[in-house]
């Protein structure tokens, strides 16, 4: 039984990360449907833009959790939807202030925007943000993520965004400060443009950018206190005996290690295993067996499970319990 | 004869109130420019702040874009600025 699988303080949050094409969706799909099985509510949500968490399960998904079966419900998140949705909030936050500020085209640099770069990590932030915080409603939250380019640097994200809002925080508290010094002296201030006028806020609490700042980083510290919590959250690496997938592999075990995310299982998925040598293709067989050595001693402090190449692609119910059964242990 | 003596002893003091803030809200200023340009900062190649949190702050920031905007086209006369401060003539 793997304990750091099991939901410990509250909920479980599992990430399953690799390379594109090392069966992420399958392995995270059989874990989802164990730990469904063994009774715990579990939630399995895709957020590789590039979905096929449906395909796995044979089932069409959408963004609303869906019931596979007995405790277990999927979904997959539309990051463009969730793009499209963000920026038009946003628009309609404007048209409000457009009411005043004619004179700087902002719509230009909001079409900008939504094409900076970073535009899509930050938005999977704020979709595992929304999904953690209605956490309470699941025993266990497994994220199948996008290949670990990405998700790393969406894990990463909570600290830079954290000392970027202390920054700002920072400066916006020297801008108050100045404003209630001058206030002490002038009176209520008020700011004129166009005709209209409006009183300059000078205390924390009635600023309305104080206030975004400082509930941005609420959020952002609610997602990395679950997400570098060992007792909440577990990364799984999925990975081929590959070369190249186990330098990745490594990588992020070091970045995560940075971040402090704890990272306790790798999956070495489609290990050929042969009852008879095949002259054909010994070269390879030996490749395999010298990367799967090699994993026995990078990885000394982390859990190794090793899943077979069957004999068809593993889809479906039946499929998913045999793969997820390896995966998870008795 | 009392009254406009009040009067101009209130415009008297007024106008050494405005003086006297005058360094404090340049200052203001200058921060209130610096919080905007930042925040814009993809405008002139230094890295953002996240995407997230600008687009949240952007719609409150009416006083510091048009201070930054003001800023920016009195930018060849800075040192006229500070030397008006210091009643430099």
């Amino acid at each position: 039984m793997k304990a750091y699988l099991m939901p410990k303080k509250g909920f479980r949050t599992i990430f399953f990360i690799g390379k594109g094409g090392v069966g992420k969706t399958t392995s995270s799909a059989a874990a989802s449907l164990i730990l469904a099985k063994k009774g715990y509510k579990t939630l399995i949500v895709s957020i590789d833009p590039a979905h096929n968490l449906g395909d796995v399960f044979m089932v069409k998904l959408n963004d609303k959790p869906k019931r596979i079966v007995e405790n277990l419900y999927a979904m997959e998140l539309d990051m463009e939807k969730l793009i499209k949705a963000y920026l038009k909030h946003l628009e309609d936050n404007l048209k409000h202030m457009y009411r005043y500020l004619t004179v700087i085209n902002l719509e230009k640099y909001f079409e900008v925007l939504s094409f900076s770069p970073g535009i899509e990590e930050y938005a999977t932030l704020e979709a595992i943000r929304e999904i953690l915080q209605k956490g309470d409603e699941w025993d266990i939250i497994i994220f199948d993520t996008p290949p670990t380019g990405l998700t790393l640097r969406v894990l990463a994200l909570p600290n830079i965004a954290m000392i970027w809002t202390e920054k700002l925080i920072e400066v916006r508290r020297k801008i108050l400060d100045r404003r209630r010094a001058i206030e002490n002296i002038q009176g209520e201030r008020k700011f004129r443009i166009e005709g209209e006028e409006y009183k300059l806020p000078s205390r924390e609490k009635e600023d309305p950018v104080m206030q975004e700042l400082l509930s941005y980083k609420e959020e952002i510290k609610f997602v990395r206190e679950i997400i570098t919590d060992e007792n909440r959250t577990s990364v799984v690496a999925v990975m081929n005996a590959e070369m190249l997938a186990l330098y990745e592999t490594e990588r992020a075990h070091e970045s995560l290690k940075k971040f402090k995310i704890p990272f306790n299982l790798v999956v070495v998925n489609k290990v050929i295993e042969l009852e008879e040598e095949i002259p054909k293709i010994k070269v390879r067989m030996d490749a395999q067996k010298k990367v799967l050595g090699e994993i026995q001693q990078k990885f000394k402090d982390v859990d190794i499970v090793r899943v077979p190449m069957f004999e068809e692609e593993p889809r479906g119910l039946k499929w998913l319990e045999r793969v997820g059964g390896l995966i998870i242990g008795d | 004869m009392f009254e406009s003596l009040k009067a101009f002893l209130k415009g008297f003091f007024s106008s050494f109130k405005d003086q006297s803030t005058d360094y404090i809200e340049f200052e203001e200023r200058e921060l209130e420019n610096v919080f905007a340009l930042v925040l814009m900062g993809s405008f002139i190649g230094i890295p953002s702040p996240p995407t997230t949190l600008v687009m949240r702050i952007m719609p409150h920031m009416v006083r510091e874009i048009y201070v930054m905007q003001r800023r920016a086209a009195d930018m060849d006369d800075i040192f006229g600025e500070i030397a008006g401060m210091f009643d430099i003539t």
